[in-house]
């Protein structure tokens, strides 16, 4: 890490500064913790109720990515933070001043914190597939290729959902702007549609990002195959990037 | 150098910077003073381009300061000191700026060491006095070894140790050939430190001249007489435009020197048992500058003094 001559201001240069501020302060620990923590709890309950409701057999791999539903909030705020920690605190300024092409800055804070939330979503399944095993009390099918297929999947939609959570921020700024945005769009709208129903509520569901990215991370084929989850969730992903990159920079730091 | 070109920014209907021209050159301290509100931050936020220009240019060595190849190694800036994470290190703040442009990792340690927080590095910035603040700002302005520094209130919360330190540092700075372009409200230490002065009102230039021309100019520069006999005084103070007779014997002239003063008196026989020039303090040249500056603002005289 000290090995770092005069190689000037370069995407890699400014990706390892993002590194270095996202570890720097203690609330990314405390929210890979707190993710990790409400994976395995979930997961764990999630496979009880399989066992205790005499679910049909599943792949064990659904009982985290089930637990997501909550985990990912804790991913969706650590990748908030980076930006509205900053324009909170008045650092924005310094972090454009250090990187003033605007679009450096933002893929640089987009990469770190996918990397981040790729490497988290992969520990949290793997996590939750140990946890839920026993609970489940051969309720479900434990196939290796299936299950890392699922942890990866995990994986990319969480890396998805921090460039998401990235864009969003930068295009808003405050906090509780963008967190209401986040919570509304991942969890609201989904909550929404599926209780109210109906025929164009479900379509409307199918397309939004949690939706799509659990039928990815689940690996069926309806309503449609997997890959097309992955890339409605990516489709999402690059609009968020896209609006947080014009409002970067258009408006005055 | 610094170089504004018809610099403008406009938020709606209200004026924050109108117009600006200037050159701030390297080699010297460029004091920038204007009251409250008159457009001092949001010149230096567009020469660093965190703001858009309504219309104009503001170049660093030619360029606007976003397609500088390695910002940090050409200009270093100080605006808010306390605009960074509380939870971070004085330390853990220099690394990641130091990481952003490639700068040397041990440049940290140099310069927390030549602001004097080394032995602070490590604890959390948010539980650092203003002092401390400005001292890690100018630590980051410092870090990349930069040609050119913008410093906005740079001895704000200071110590008179502090202030001092900072004097002496940008003086030793524009003696290396850089440029140095700060702001202050303080005069008497803006008087100290700065070659040459630029003056803003209402987001207009009210003055861009030397430190010693922007003093001479001032209303309250003045040469103090005192003559023999009250009879003499009522003749010299007939012959001299702008004067105060202040007692039976002495008077204060302004507008004029104390060699055409004394040249007058000698030329008209009056003998003179004191005379003495009163040179105005920045203060008071600024307070007289600023107060007309809707009068100067109007004139359209693209600088004043060059």
């Amino acid at each position: 890490m000290n090995r770092e001559k005069r190689q000037g201001a370069t995407l890699a240069s400014a990706i390892g500064s993002e590194w270095a501020k996202l570890w720097s302060v203690s609330t990314s620990t405390a929210c890979l913790l707190a993710g990790l923590a409400l994976t395995g709890v979930f997961a764990f309950y999630y496979a009880s109720i399989a066992r205790i409701n005499a679910h049909p057999l599943q792949p064990l791999g659904n009982a985290p990515v089930s637990a997501l539903t909550l985990g990912q909030f804790t991913l969706l705020v650590l990748a908030m933070a980076t930006v509205t920690g900053e324009y909170a605190t008045g650092s924005a300024r310094a972090s454009l001043l250090w990187v003033p092409v605007r679009a450096r800055l933002h893929l640089a804070k987009s990469a770190v914190t996918a990397a981040v939330a790729f490497a988290a979503g992969t520990g949290f399944g793997a996590v939750g597939l140990a946890v839920a095993w026993g609970p489940f009390g051969g309720r479900a099918t434990f196939d290796a290729a299936q299950s890392a297929t699922q942890v990866l999947a995990m994986g990319v939609y969480c890396a998805l959902l921090a460039v998401l959570a990235v864009g969003v921020a930068l295009a808003l700024r405050t906090a509780a702007a963008a967190l209401s945005v986040l919570v509304v769009l991942v969890a609201g709208l989904p909550v929404m549609c599926t209780g109210l129903g109906g025929p164009l509520l479900t379509a409307v569901n199918d397309l939004l990002p949690q939706t799509a990215g659990t039928y990815f991370m689940r690996g069926g084929d309806t309503p449609y195959p997997a890959p097309v989850g992955l890339l409605i969730v990516l489709g999402w992903a690059v609009a968020a990037h896209l609006a947080g990159l014009v409002v970067l920079r258009r408006r005055d730091a | 150098m610094i170089t504004l070109r018809g610099l403008t920014k406009r938020y709606g209907e209200t004026v924050a910077v109108d117009d600006l021209t200037l050159d701030v050159e390297e080699g010297r301290v460029t004091g920038f003073l204007g009251p409250n509100g008159a457009g001092k931050s949001t010149t230096m936020r567009m020469i660093l381009g965190l703001d858009h220009p309504t219309a104009g240019t503001a170049l660093i060595d030619g360029r606007p300061y976003a397609q500088l190849p390695c910002p940090l190694r050409e200009v270093g800036a100080l605006l808010d000191a306390k605009a960074l994470h509380p939870a971070r290190s004085a330390r853990g703040h220099l690394n990641s700026q130091a990481r952003s442009n490639g700068i040397p990792v041990r440049r940290v340690d140099e310069v927390l060491e030549q602001v004097g927080l080394a032995k602070v590095a490590r604890k959390r910035a948010g539980a650092f006095s203003l002092g401390m603040y400005q001292r890690l700002g100018i630590a980051g302005a410092l870090l990349g070894d930069p040609k050119v520094l913008v410093l906005d209130e740079p001895v704000n919360g200071l110590d008179p140790e502090g202030v001092r330190w900072v004097r002496e540092l940008v003086r030793e700075q524009a003696a290396r050939g850089r440029t140095v372009f700060l702001s202050s409200h303080l005069m008497s230490e803006m008087q100290l430190t700065a070659d040459r002065l630029v003056v803003i009102g209402r987001g207009h230039l009210l003055a861009d001249l030397p430190m010693a021309e922007l003093l001479a100019r001032s209303a309250s520069a003045s040469v103090h007489v005192r003559t023999a006999e009250p009879e003499e005084l009522r003749l010299l103070a007939g012959k001299l435009d702008d004067v105060d007779v202040s007692g039976e014997t002495t008077l204060v002239a302004r507008g004029t020197t104390s060699a055409a003063v004394g040249d007058l008196a000698h030329h008209i026989g009056v003998r003179l048992h004191e005379l003495h020039p009163v040179t105005a303090s920045l203060e008071q040249a600024y307070m007289e500058l600023t107060a007309q500056s809707v009068e100067y603002g109007t004139t359209g005289e693209p600088k004043a003094g060059l």
